[in-house]
């Protein structure tokens, strides 16, 4: 199996997780998981918060489950991923800075 | 292992920093001019984006049907107050647009029918949580001043907007049976539920009066002064000022103040007492309100007097204390008493957790329900129903 965008998530998966490439896969994971859920209808499920059961029959237990993981995952969304992109900005900034720095030495 | 440190403490350190930076910032993505909620004059978008979806509700049958049930799973109150917030906030919104007005009406009349039909069919206990049947009501026959008060300030804010001769013995014989409760009562209380007052239902059947002896020329400025001066006698926790929120038939206290109930409660009160009215709004805004982060929203329990979370309060996540319920009634207290700030930034917060969901022309909020989106819409409204029988024109 050696289709391109296999050996691209092949790459990115193997990417440091403390580096600028790092940071930003891991902002891709999280806004893919989050158009996930969102496009699958689980914001309805969030009614839960209030102690309303979800649409349709799926009970309690189901609307419960739905209803936190797309709490978390929105969540994830709007504060990890601009922190992750922002950190990935900020390494990427120091470590041109460092290599600039350090180029005349060698 | 140095050159493994080398890359994870710059990388720690940037998402310190990165967090450090967004996490105050995170709010100004979701803020809006308090005016996107509460409009002085006009309708907002928001409010009018709220009725567009409620209204909906009442066009059609089937998605009413599924909203009405998922809510009496948890608790038929919510049905029933679902159906008075949006009548109520159909009033001020028909004074606010008068384009409106015909279609308001016309869902004002549909909802009161509907509910005295339910009401007369299956009786009070329809509309009530199931314990109202474990025991009997220490004043018979029995009553539900949470029922007759809200009904009569249905009828009473429907003929508000335009008299209809139909509504106005139904909203006079729900508040000759109140008055005569109270005249009854040497507490001037009268149950909700089996040995259970509720200042919340009180001041609501007091709003009803009020509004009834503007539409109908009565006056019972005396009997609304004794509730007010027996409620700041009696109802009124000591340590934090705030009115409790239900007690017995002999006064007892059964739950202190809580979020869930006061801000309505102050808001209520301004039919009847402007200042007492403003005082229990402070306090609560004191007590109870609070802003991290430029979010704002509000605790179900003030510190004096601590409890649980139930059914009212919704679930309160710990160390801030935030509470669903109280949150989603502080817009009816800060739109009442203009505290635009503090709107505003419960705005922010809404947008921000609330989930709103927005379909041709609707909005509704996911982790809400029919009954806290007529409450939000009922907040976004509110005033020119008040400004009325405050002035007091005779119609």
């Amino acid at each position: 199996m050696n289709h391109p965008y296999l050996n691209l998530l092949r790459r990115l998966w193997r990417v440091e997780i403390f580096s600028p490439a790092g940071f930003v896969q891991r902002a891709l994971v999280i806004s893919a998981g989050f158009l996930l859920v969102h496009l699958a209808g689980w914001r309805e499920y969030t009614s839960v918060l209030n102690g309303t059961v979800g649409p349709d029959s799926t009970g309690w237990a189901g609307s419960t489950f739905f209803g936190v993981a797309y709490v978390l995952i929105y969540l994830a969304f709007v504060i990890l991923v601009p922190v992750l992109l922002l950190a990935a900005a900020l390494l990427a900034a120091w470590q041109r800075l460092i290599s600039t720095r350090c180029w005349p030495r060698k | 292992m140095k050159s493994r440190l080398n890359q994870i403490v710059p990388g720690l350190a940037a998402l310190v920093l990165a967090l450090v930076f967004w996490l105050p910032c995170l709010h100004l993505l979701f803020a809006r001019p308090v005016t996107n909620f509460f409009a002085p004059a006009g309708v907002s978008p928001k409010a009018r984006a709220l009725a567009v979806r409620q209204m909906h509700l009442w066009t059609d049958p089937q998605l009413r049907q599924a909203e009405l049930v998922r809510m009496r799973v948890s608790n038929a109150e919510w049905d029933f107050m679902g159906r008075s917030y949006l009548v109520w906030s159909l009033a001020n919104l028909g004074l606010r647009d008068p384009a409106m007005k015909p279609a308001c009406l016309q869902t004002m009349d549909r909802i009161i029918d509907e509910t005295l039909q339910l009401e007369k069919q299956n009786g009070m206990d329809f509309f009530l949580m199931p314990y109202a049947q474990d025991r009997s009501y220490v004043v018979q026959p029995s009553r539900s001043l949470f029922l007759d008060g809200e009904i009569a300030f249905m009828l009473a804010s429907r003929r508000v907007l335009e008299e209809k001769s139909e509504y106005k013995p139904l909203l006079a014989e729900r508040i000759n049976l109140i008055i005569q409760g109270w005249q009854r009562s040497p507490q001037m209380a009268l149950e909700s539920y089996p040995d259970e007052c509720w200042t919340f239902d009180h001041v609501i059947a007091l709003a009803a009066i009020r509004t009834s002896d503007y539409l109908d020329g009565g006056d019972h400025t005396q009997l609304i002064h004794d509730w007010v001066t027996m409620a700041r006698q009696k109802l009124v926790d000591p340590v934090s000022g705030l009115l409790i929120s239900s007690y017995t038939l002999d006064d007892s206290p059964l739950i202190g103040p809580e979020g869930s109930s006061l801000w309505m409660i102050a808001h209520a009160l301004q039919w009847v007492d402007q200042d007492f009215a403003r005082d229990q709004y402070n306090r609560a805004r004191r007590e109870l309100g609070a802003t991290t982060l430029g979010f704002s929203y509000a605790r179900e329990w003030p510190d004096s007097w601590p409890g649980p979370a139930d059914i009212d309060s919704g679930p309160i996540i710990p160390g801030f204390k935030i509470s669903a319920g109280s949150s989603g009634m502080a817009f009816i207290g800060a739109s009442a008493f203009g505290d635009a700030p503090f709107l505003a930034m419960l705005n922010s917060t809404i947008d921000f957790s609330g989930f709103p969901s927005r379909k041709q022309g609707g909005l509704k909020y996911c982790a809400s329900n029919q009954v806290g989106d007529a409450a939000l819409l009922y907040a976004a409204t509110l005033g020119p129903v008040l400004q009325k029988v405050i002035a007091g024109h005779h119609p």
